[in-house]
């Protein structure tokens, strides 16, 4: 079995990482709420991870409604 | 040309002080080692020294522990400090096991006190961030509002049972899953009682409580 790729999305703050997540809960879109991974620097500390192949369809349900700063594959 | 030290078949503390007398006076040092304990204090000398450490298992039993020296900072340290501090001694390994399990508490559906929508987001993050913490718990209790965590819907609920089925036992309270008439939403851990609880508790090593 492969295992599962994610990517997680950044926020410019927690807020703004909280009201895509219920967009994304109220789309139905799998996600989960995470710490930014290490790695990957980031004012807030929460990010939005998804599974990878779910990124369009993420991007489609944030765009013109939140703000993200990047998607970084995990 | 690095260093060897051979500290094998040596009681603590005479490895790590052997180490450290070495990087005193070598940029690059390896030592051979056959017991955790002495890993663990040299891994603890390099920090305190801020030297790279790195360590390798070379055959069953045997470790290969290699210091490099960074900077000055061993020469600094040396000056204000001549003899080995006592924390440097600790003949221990400090996992914390010795005394007991490491139990985390969770007696609540939030982390801290002070606003519920920031402290949701909080306990999310910590009982994510348990996957990757060394060492692992050996037991998560749920009481109170914590029990909601390990429920049917519950954010965390993945997260608890990858460390349920990684051998964490969680021990969910029943007063407390009846109380929320959450009876048969329960889907980590066990349902537990007060005794076992109040047990593990008294039994652990450490308690951690969010």
């Amino acid at each position: 079995m492969e295992e599962q790729r994610y990517v997680v999305f950044l926020f410019p703050s927690v807020s703004y990482a909280l009201k895509a997540e219920k967009i994304l809960k109220a789309a139905g879109i799998a996600h989960k709420l995470i710490p930014v991974p290490r790695h990957i620097s980031s004012d807030c500390g929460v990010c939005v991870r998804i599974a990878e192949d779910k990124e369009r369809d993420v991007e489609g349900e944030l765009r013109g409604r939140v703000e993200w700063d990047k998607a970084v594959l995990l | 040309m690095p260093v060897t030290i051979d500290a094998r078949g040596l009681a603590c503390p005479q490895p790590v002080i052997m180490a450290k007398k070495a990087i005193e006076e070598n940029e690059q040092i390896t030592v051979l080692v056959d017991n955790d304990m002495a890993v663990e204090n040299i891994r603890r000398l390099a920090l305190k020294l801020a030297c790279g450490f790195s360590v390798a298992e070379r055959e069953a039993g045997v470790w290969e522990v290699a210091l490099v020296r960074m900077g000055p900072t061993v020469e600094a340290v040396k000056d204000g400090s001549p003899g080995m501090q006592e924390d440097e001694l600790s003949c221990t390994v400090p996992t914390g096991k010795e005394t007991g399990p490491l139990v985390v508490i969770l007696s609540d559906n939030h982390m801290g006190r002070g606003d519920d929508v920031l402290g949701d987001i909080l306990i999310r993050s910590f009982i994510h961030t348990l996957l990757q913490l060394q060492p692992r718990p050996d037991k998560v209790i749920c009481y109170n509002s914590g029990v909601k965590l390990a429920v049917k819907d519950s954010a965390v609920l993945d997260d608890l049972q990858v460390l349920a089925k990684e051998g964490v036992e969680i021990l969910v309270c029943g007063t407390c899953v009846n109380y929320f008439e959450l009876g048969d939403q329960v889907a980590a851990g066990h349902i537990s009682n007060m005794y076992d609880i109040a047990e593990t508790m008294a039994g652990a090593g450490r308690l951690l409580r969010p």
